[in-house]
């Protein structure tokens, strides 16, 4: 270990022979010729110490660190001469201790860095496990928010299409129901003809008796009112089949009146009370398209609009237009509804965005509507005014 | 541990505290006013406009009654920030330490982190914190701008050590600081070093012969 600053210093580490070199002749000149050092210990440093020589203590602290010994000096001269000695040992142990803690210091400095340098790595080593444990939670977490988007997706579509199941079922319910009690009275009054054969009396009489005219002219308005209850029922299943394209699945030349026509009649299975349409469509050019989406698609917009209006709890309209120019076609689905804030119109098209109650099926109305579009290479906007209303424009380029 | 052979032993104290506190001023006052059998000059090493950069060392001493030569080293630390690595090694092998605070408000945070600064180089070279003898002095209270006595007792209310209120420009306090940390001193070593049993001194005769005086 190397000797610390504050070590009580030596006589010797402060008198290296090259010094003693130096001062040493300088010394005996001034000394009358003879003189001699010693250590505390005794040991000599310098010349030939005798018991007889005159002797003076070298004390830097407290204690002598030395003695400088003389024969030949007189007493005032050996006492100046280790005056002149403390001044120099005084100089060199002043160097000899700054620079020594300076070297501690540095090392201690060096020690710090080292130290500042070791926790500088730890704390890099911890930071990048840490960015990569989060990277690995954030991938994680995108999986699970990906799965559920997938999961709510899916969710939002059996939804969508149980609604429109269980609306469909309601449409083709009634007239199943008047129709299947139509059927049962019509068997009743057939039992009323079984019982003429057994009648007693005359035909006329028993015809009389049995009220026959009247279940006459009822059994004819029964099976009328019956057909068209199957015909409306028919008419349903050719509406859904043409919405849903099951036998038209892929790309087509078609009118985009004739869509926008179909999914409103689609929307009217399911009116609320108090909303009208009102139609401003001119003649378009066919375009080739997925009808079936694109009915999906119209239909989705014409069902929010005429949600919208719904909500507003006031009668409204829901004006649907088009017109083609050389560019493309253009359509236009206006309600007088509630309208939408600015915050909702920036998240409008996101999946899943909802003003309503999720499960009531519309949140994804807009995104759905939105990828059918720009499938097709269109355009869809919004623009709303909260109670004033909204118009989602729709635009499908035709090839030129 | 102090530095000991069969003739001698030797306590390191150490003033530490933030710059411009008055540690230098207590080593000059101390060598004024005490009168131990042995007295030093004070070695004062380099310094820049009057402010430390190495140390200062007053070297003290008195002989026991079993002929034992006792030391005292007293330094004083550089207080500036700067100087963080020559104050560690200072401070190394400290045997007793008083802590110079400037009793001026302005300087409440550099007393908070110099103090905090004293706790961790004693960590790094190896004191115990919790044991080591310390005195707390707080200086300049003659400034205009000085914290109240009361105040300050309050907030150290909870602290182990001594405190002294100093104005170490005119000598005041500064004895007491000293006695008081000798006390703390030979309290934690008279057993192991045998003090009063192997070399007949006890406390009031050990701070006797620090300080010179009659006891
Ligand atoms: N007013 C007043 N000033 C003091 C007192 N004690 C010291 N001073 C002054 O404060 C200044 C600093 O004193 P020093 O003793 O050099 O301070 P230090 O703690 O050694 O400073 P560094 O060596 O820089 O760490 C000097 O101008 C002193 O005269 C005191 O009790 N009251
Ligand atoms: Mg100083």
């Amino acid at each position: 270990m190397t000797l610390s600053f504050d070590h009580e210093w030596r006589l010797d580490e402060l008198l290296d022979g090259a010094s003693q070199e130096k001062i040493g002749p300088a010394l005996g000149e001034l000394l009358g010729g003879d003189f001699s050092i010693t250590d505390d210990a005794g040991r000599t440093l310098w010349g030939q110490p005798v018991p007889e020589a005159r002797r003076e203590p070298l004390i830097l602290e407290l204690e002598p660190v030395g003695y400088l010994l003389s024969r030949t000096a007189s007493a005032a001269a050996l006492i100046a001469a280790r005056n002149l000695m403390h001044v120099l040992l005084r100089a060199e142990i002043r160097f000899k201790m700054a620079s020594t803690l300076h070297l501690e210091s540095v090392a201690e400095d060096f020690e710090s860095l080292k130290r500042e340098h070791a926790r500088l790595i730890e704390s890099e080593a911890r930071y990048k496990t840490l960015s990569a444990e989060l990277e690995a939670r954030v991938k994680k977490q995108v999986g699970d928010l990906e799965e559920r988007k997938q999961m709510l997706y899916e969710a939002e579509k059996l939804a969508s299409v149980g609604q429109l199941a269980a609306g469909m079922a309601h449409e083709i319910n009634n007239p199943l129901g008047f129709v299947r009690s139509n059927l049962s009275t019509f068997e009743k009054y057939l039992g009323k003809f079984a019982e003429l054969k057994s009648h007693p009396g005359s035909l006329a009489e028993s015809w009389q008796r049995l009220d026959l005219d009247f279940i006459l002219e009822d059994s004819v308005d029964l099976l009328h009112d019956s057909a068209k209850g199957m015909e409306r029922i028919a008419r349903i299943v050719a509406d859904l089949k043409a919405f849903s394209n099951v036998d038209r699945a892929s790309e087509e030349y078609t009118d985009l009146n004739h869509c926008l026509r179909e999914a409103v009649s689609m929307v009217e299975a399911q009116m609320p009370p108090g909303v009208h349409f009102r139609f401003d469509l001119l003649p378009l050019p066919s375009i080739v398209c997925l009808p079936g989406h694109i009915n999906q698609l119209f239909f989705n917009v014409i069902r929010n609009a005429v949600l919208a209006i719904a909500d507003s709890g006031r009668p409204g309209e829901v004006k649907i237009s088009s017109e083609a120019d050389e560019a493309g076609i253009h359509i236009r689905i206006h309600d007088s509804g509630v309208g939408m804030t600015a915050e909702q119109i920036e998240h409008a098209f996101e999946p899943f965005y909802t003003t309503r109650p999720v499960g009531s099926g519309v949140g994804l109305g807009l995104a759905t509507a939105r990828n059918v579009v720009q499938a097709h290479s269109g355009r869809i906007s919004l623009d709303s005014q909260p109670d004033v209303g909204t118009t989602v424009s729709l635009f499908f380029p035709t090839p030129p | 541990m102090p530095e000991s052979d069969a003739q001698h032993l030797t306590f390191k104290l150490v003033y530490y505290g933030p710059a411009q506190s008055g540690k230098t001023t207590n080593l000059l006052r101390l060598h004024d006013l005490l009168a131990p059998e042995l007295k030093g000059e004070v070695m004062t090493m380099e310094t820049k406009d009057d402010r430390t950069l190495f140390f200062d060392l007053l070297p003290l001493g008195f002989r026991a009654p079993s002929g034992l030569l006792i030391k005292f080293r007293l330094f004083t630390v550089p207080g500036q920030v700067a100087h963080d690595g020559t104050r560690k090694a200072v401070l190394s092998r400290a045997d007793g330490v008083v802590f110079v605070a400037d009793a001026d408000r302005a300087q409440e945070t550099n007393n908070g982190e110099s103090f905090q600064s004293l706790a961790d180089n004693c960590a790094r070279v190896g004191l115990d914190f919790e044991h080591l003898a310390m005195v707390v002095q707080f200086n300049k209270c003659d400034l205009p701008g000085a914290v109240p006595e009361t105040e300050i007792r309050e907030r150290w209310s909870a602290a182990p050590w001594p405190l002294v209120f100093a104005i170490a420009l005119n000598g005041q306090g500064v004895e007491t600081t000293f006695e008081l940390l000798i006390r703390t001193v030979y309290r934690n070593f008279c057993q192991k070093l045998k003090l009063q049993s192997a070399h007949g001194l006890s406390e009031d005769a050990f701070v006797a012969g620090a300080l010179g005086k009659n006891a």
